[in-house]
């Protein structure tokens, strides 16, 4: 049927990491009621005329049709927040965080989007909750190998002459080279190593303080508001969004040497790695 | 670690215990009887018809007497601790147990996975408090392995799922009761009690008295804030979206688990063991083999409360026409039963359809289906980040689709 192909081609051309909003307009005949036509495909519809309107992308403003005409609610205690618009301030703490080139890491919107709290704008422009989910469970997973291969004293107490001793039950556990390091492994040690206090300044020294896009509840109390939790939001959503646009591989590094390093974690640069 | 003289020890063991709720199985009460009473010998006969493997004191005899510690008393001298003491199995009983054998060929593991690893990832802390003969640290491992390759896989193949779908996506595949489930299809069964005189392949832990409460430890704690938000779900808890964070392994080393506790540490500790073992390919193909292969239809999980709103703020958010729900077809209007077909457009094209008995219903339903659709959306073939890990040939790379959101209303 006709109307089931600009609905499969919406889908499709949506893979593109581009911008969502398609170049070609509706036709002249139809009354104009959006920004820019629901199709991007050409087949049927004659091409028209581009539209008078640039291609603003995503990140730059709020969708036309979801902004009112004018402020009904009050203004914000304490004062309104400014959050950074420049591309170029962003660019900077990328390089600052990433490393020089660290600004081509990552796409346009998506460098944007990795920094957005889900409190800016409502969420209209897009938010890091995903990629944050995706960078948590990447920092941890490094987090516990990098606790297992941390020099920590031997797997299992040993005697004057080496050999293993026995508990209190008169045993000795089953004892192999790759179980070394287990022991340092625990939830207590994770919680002190990836904790709110520690994470933040680590942040901040990248600069993600003057990027990050959210609203406080007051913006003379950044503390009061969460904005320790709203970085390390950003901080994960940085590795996630690396490790869906660039790999694993680029994204467990910058875990390690971005994060877990100056966490006190030291990685020898291993051209074999054996366990990834 | 502290010795505990056997002195000690067999105090603990002379005191009266109290009467058990329910009756005893004979090895629990010969774990609780006192050392000076000789087994009558219908107890003996019980003992060796059961299916346990024969207890084999000789290499604890081995061990005590290479044993040159100070803490040791003259009572390990003469006589060894019996089995019965023991929290879990010794190591060496691994290579004897049938269990773990099939256990490791019916998961088809390499037999150079050691079978005393495998035997490891069965005993629970409740068991067995020692942290290096349980397998709460091999499963935190574990279980961070499954969250990662299981998070990467759902959002490369579906970019744009809200997060609570996400949520419970997860907890479909490799939640507490998946993994229950799993561990009882792997052919896994329990121990009644835990001890040293069990088989090596069963599960082992200490289990919750009939009639009792869940321990506080596993028990929702009250939540501490009024407001848990998604965000807040993401960065503090679990990866299931659950109020509170879970309980750490290492801190249920004196409680009693229920069992799908217990097999779910398993099953985690199990991915653990094969990582630190067997390295990240295998364990990629196993998580392939065992986890990937469920079906899940994740139309399913959603819940929609006001999808026509919803398809609303979508539109405008991307620009598209607003929807606007028009009738297809209908039947039986002044019936008992009619049917109307509704379908929901953005200009010409048409988003979604629905079916209904009501025209409400038809179009609640309708911009459902044109919301699924969006929500839906999987691209064609996805390399996952983990893919890339290692790998020598980086050119099979795609970039994922990054998704900006669901709508937020």
């Amino acid at each position: 049927m006709a109307s089931k192909r600009p609905l499969r081609s919406m889908i499709t051309t949506a893979s593109s990491s581009q911008s969502l909003r398609p170049t070609q307009t509706s036709k002249a005949s139809m009354v104009r009621t959006s920004a820019c036509a629901f199709s991007s495909t050409a087949s049927f519809r004659t091409p028209e005329h581009e539209t008078q309107t640039a291609d603003r992308p995503r990140w730059q403003q709020t969708p036309a049709r979801m902004v009112a005409p004018f402020r009904i609610r009050p203004e914000a205690k304490g004062g309104v927040f400014k959050v950074n618009e420049d591309p170029r301030r962003l660019d900077e703490v990328y390089v600052r965080m990433l490393g020089p080139g660290g600004d081509k890491v990552l796409g346009d919107e998506v460098k944007w989007l990795a920094v957005t709290h889900k409190s800016f704008d409502h969420g209209r422009r897009g938010f890091n909750d995903r990629l944050a989910y995706l960078g948590r469970r990447i920092v941890e997973l490094q987090t516990s190998q990098a606790l297992i291969n941390s020099p920590q004293e031997n797997q299992w107490p040993r005697d004057a002459n080496g050999k293993p001793q026995n508990d209190e039950f008169g045993r000795k556990p089953y004892l192999h080279p790759a179980l070394n390091g287990l022991q340092g492994l625990s939830d207590e040690a994770e919680g002190l190593v990836l904790n709110r206090a520690r994470l933040a300044p680590i942040a901040e020294r990248y600069g993600l303080d003057k990027v990050t896009r959210w609203v406080p509840k007051r913006a003379d109390n950044l503390k009061g508001s969460g904005i320790e939790s709203v970085l390390m939001t950003s901080l994960y959503a940085i590795v996630g969004a690396v490790a869906l646009e660039r790999g694993g591989e680029v994204a467990n590094k910058i875990v390690q040497d971005k994060i877990l390093a100056p966490l006190g974690f030291s990685f020898a640069p291993d051209p074999y790695p054996r366990y990834v | 670690m502290k010795r505990i003289p056997i002195s000690r020890c067999a105090s603990q063991l002379l005191a009266p215990s109290p009467l058990p709720r329910r009756p005893l199985c004979p090895y629990a009460a010969a774990k609780h009887a006192r050392r000076s009473i000789v087994p009558h010998s219908h107890r003996v006969q019980a003992r060796f018809q059961s299916t346990v493997a024969v207890p084999d004191e000789g290499d604890l005899e081995l061990e005590m007497a290479a044993h040159s510690g100070p803490a040791s008393t003259s009572h390990s001298r003469s006589e060894p601790l019996p089995l019965e003491s023991l929290p879990s199995p010794h190591p060496s009983a691994a290579e004897r147990s049938t269990r773990l054998h099939a256990l490791r060929s019916r998961l088809s593991l390499p037999t150079r996975f050691p079978l005393q690893a495998l035997a490891r990832t069965l005993v629970h802390p409740s068991a067995d408090a020692n942290p290096a003969f349980n397998n709460a640290s091999l499963s935190i491992l574990g279980r961070q392995l499954l969250g990662y390759y299981m998070t990467e896989w759902l959002l490369c193949t579906y970019p744009r799922l809200p997060m609570d779908v996400i949520f419970a996506a997860i907890e479909a595949y490799i939640g507490p009761k998946a993994l229950a489930t799993v561990a009882s299809e792997w052919g896994i069964e329990a121990a009644e009690e835990p001890g040293g005189e069990i088989d090596s392949g069963l599960l082992q832990f200490k289990r919750i008295r009939t009639g009792d409460d869940l321990p506080a430890a596993l028990r929702r704690q009250a939540p501490w804030k009024w407001n848990v938000t998604t965000t807040h779900k993401i960065m503090t808890t679990d990866e299931f979206g659950s109020e509170d964070a879970p309980p750490s392994p290492h801190a249920l080393e004196k409680t009693p688990v229920p069992s799908e506790e217990a097999a779910q540490a398993f099953v985690r500790a199990l991915i653990g063991a094969l990582h630190v073992h067997l390295g990240s390919p295998l364990v990629k193909r196993f998580f392939r083999d065992h986890f990937l292969s469920r079906h899940l239809d994740i139309s399913t999980l959603f819940d929609f409360r006001t999808p026509t709103r919803d398809l609303s703020h979508l539109c405008a958010r991307e620009g598209f026409e607003s929807p606007v729900a028009r009738l297809i077809s209908e039947t039986g209007r002044l019936s008992r039963h009619p049917v109307f077909i509704v379908g929901v457009y953005s200009g010409r094209d048409k988003l979604g359809e629905g079916a209904g008995s009501s025209l409400d219903e038809a179009r609640v339903r309708a911009a459902a289906a044109a919301l699924k659709a969006w929500y839906l959306y999987k691209p064609a073939e996805v390399t996952v980040p983990s893919s890339m890990e290692g790998a020598l040939d980086t050119s099979t790379w795609r970039p994922n689709y990054v998704d900006c959101g669901e709508v937020i209303v």
